[in-house]
């Protein structure tokens, strides 16, 4: 219903298009170091003489450790528009301080959705005109470990920075939230790893898509938590 | 740069509704998570006219502007704009926000930025360029904002307000940084923009306050310590300087600071009577001037 007195409120259009942009443009080194290891992972494993064992099993496990890595972008953005005082005039223009989380969000995830595309079409490429065979477990891995959990831990690792970088006194270096946030971010891809290793081989890709779901229920609870507890003056420029 | 003529596009706003529009704090108390910086604060505007928001550092200022943007709740008391709570959308789309900080997404051209905000304000490419050209900012367009001075990133910072018309101007120091003619522009349109608008202006430049003003709020401590109109603050003290010839054994020799004799006053209303007696005995006057502001007792 509209308000007499107020009148219909505007929809404010949707930033995202150019805050993925402009994360590509912040985040570059990030996402050229991310992609680049992938396909330098993936020209060495196809180099070496075990190449039809080890590209198929080594080459999906790696992947999202880069991922993680890769898409820094994201929260690089996100701690920037904060210190710039963008997100000062957004909220004043009436942009809701839980939309800003998820723009993070979403640049991030376009981050992973470029370095997975990347990694995969010039692995798989390379591999298959190497006449290795990728079919069976190749393509289960990639699509119930690499994937999911290359998203979920980009996504946990945005989270976390976020949060921590929105609670604390900006810094820069290693010792930031950008700096250590992908370390803590690559931790639960390689715990899955280690766990799934210890359950029978059957029930392996139960721990990684399980995992995977856990770790974004928790970027879902992380963020509901955070929209209700946190301030708006934790979205304002220190400066 | 003209003024008047060259004011932003119209919002849609029914005309009928200028110089009508409304700030009413009622009670606030506001600041940064536990910490309270304004205190208990309560006024109302509805007159066009230029509010000087007034106070040495920390007083609140920024804070005042921050909660009068509907961007801090205040932890008590409210904040209405036309009747309307500023925390909802309807009030904030009433007003302009201008904080001290450039507020430039990184990693962006000047015309991209502008692109950027217009899009949040639902403004086309027409008024984008106008605002170019109201700022003459021409030259700096497809440079990255990161690349400029700090006068040229407050030039950019500034345009976004004149994107599209609004009824309340809320400008935390917009000269800050500025040249002094483009300092004179910019206080010529936000002049332009007081005969229909609220405008609350921040600075520390109190003779910029002086002389764009025609209200004051003074903040001491988070609280109101003066809010009416300028015209009727009466100095406790008036200092002038005088640059002057012969003036030796007439004005002490004790009070000369470089090319000018310190001499205090009760008021501006003394300097001719003052001025006179000096001429009568002999004193050739160059030049008179204000040595001190007014304004600066709302500072003590």
């Amino acid at each position: 219903m509209v308000d007499p007195v107020a009148g219909p409120e505007r929809r404010i259009p949707s930033l995202r298009g150019t805050t993925i942009r402009r994360t590509i443009v912040i985040g570059k080194l990030y996402l050229a170091i991310g992609t680049g290891i992938s396909l330098l992972l993936s020209l060495i494993l196809l180099a070496g003489p075990h190449r039809e064992s080890t590209f198929p099993v080594t080459f999906p496990l790696e992947i999202p450790l880069f991922a993680v890595l890769g898409s820094t972008g994201g929260l690089m953005t996100f701690t920037s528009d904060r210190t710039k005082g963008v997100f000062e005039y957004l909220i004043a223009y009436g942009i809701r301080p839980r939309s800003l989380f998820i723009d993070g969000l979403v640049s991030t995830a376009a981050m992973v959705a470029i370095i997975l595309g990347l990694a995969l079409l010039v692995g798989v490429g390379a591999a298959t005109s190497r006449g290795i065979d990728l079919t069976g477990d190749f393509t289960k891995t990639v699509a119930l470990y690499t994937i999911p959990m290359s998203f979920a831990g980009a996504l946990f690792t945005s989270t976390i920075g976020m949060i921590w970088s929105s609670v604390s006194t900006p810094r820069t270096g290693i010792n930031s939230p950008i700096g250590i946030a992908p370390m803590v971010g690559i931790a639960p891809t390689i715990l899955v790893l280690i766990v799934a290793e210890t359950v029978p081989s059957g029930d392996f890709y139960y721990v990684t898509v399980g995992a995977a779901l856990a770790i974004i229920a928790a970027v879902v609870g992380l963020l509901a938590m955070s929209a209700r507890l946190m301030g708006r003056e934790r979205f304002l420029s220190p400066l | 740069m003209t003024t008047a003529d060259a004011l932003p596009a119209s919002s849609g706003l029914d005309s009928s509704r200028r110089g009508r529009h409304r700030i009413e704090a009622r009670g606030v108390s506001s600041g940064y998570l536990t910490k309270r910086v304004l205190q208990d604060v309560s006024f109302v505007i509805e007159e066009p006219a230029i509010y000087v928001v007034l106070g040495p550092n920390g007083a609140g200022k920024t804070t005042l502007f921050r909660t009068l943007a509907g961007i801090l709740r205040p932890h008590e008391g409210t904040v209405e704009i036309d009747g309307i709570d500023v925390g909802r959308q309807a009030a904030q789309t009433r007003l302009h926000y201008l904080s001290h900080i450039d507020g430039i997404p990184d990693a962006l051209r000047v015309d991209e930025a502008l692109k950027f905000y217009a899009r949040v304000e639902g403004v086309g490419a027409a008024e984008t360029e106008k605002v170019v050209r109201l700022l003459g900012i021409e030259d700096l367009r497809g440079r990255f904002f990161s690349e400029l001075s700090q006068g040229q990133k407050k030039r950019v910072s500034i345009a976004r307000v004149f994107l599209q018309e609004r009824a309340i101007y809320l400008l935390d120091e917009p000269t800050s940084n500025l040249d002094p003619k483009l300092a004179r522009e910019i206080r010529d349109l936000v002049l332009a923009l007081s005969k229909d608008d609220l405008v609350l202006y921040s600075s520390h430049n109190l003779f910029e306050a002086k002389e764009i003003g025609k209200y004051v709020l003074a903040l001491r401590a988070g609280r109101v310590g003066y809010f009416g109109l300028l015209s009727e603050l009466r100095p406790t003290k008036y200092v002038i300087g005088i640059r002057a010839e012969g003036a030796e054994g007439v004005l002490p020799a004790s009070t000369k600071q470089g090319d000018y004799y310190r001499h205090e006053l009760s008021g501006p209303e003394e300097v001719p009577k003052f001025i006179a007696e000096l001429v009568a005995k002999g004193v050739q006057i160059r030049e008179v001037k204000e040595m001190e502001n007014p304004l600066e007792d709302l500072f003590a």
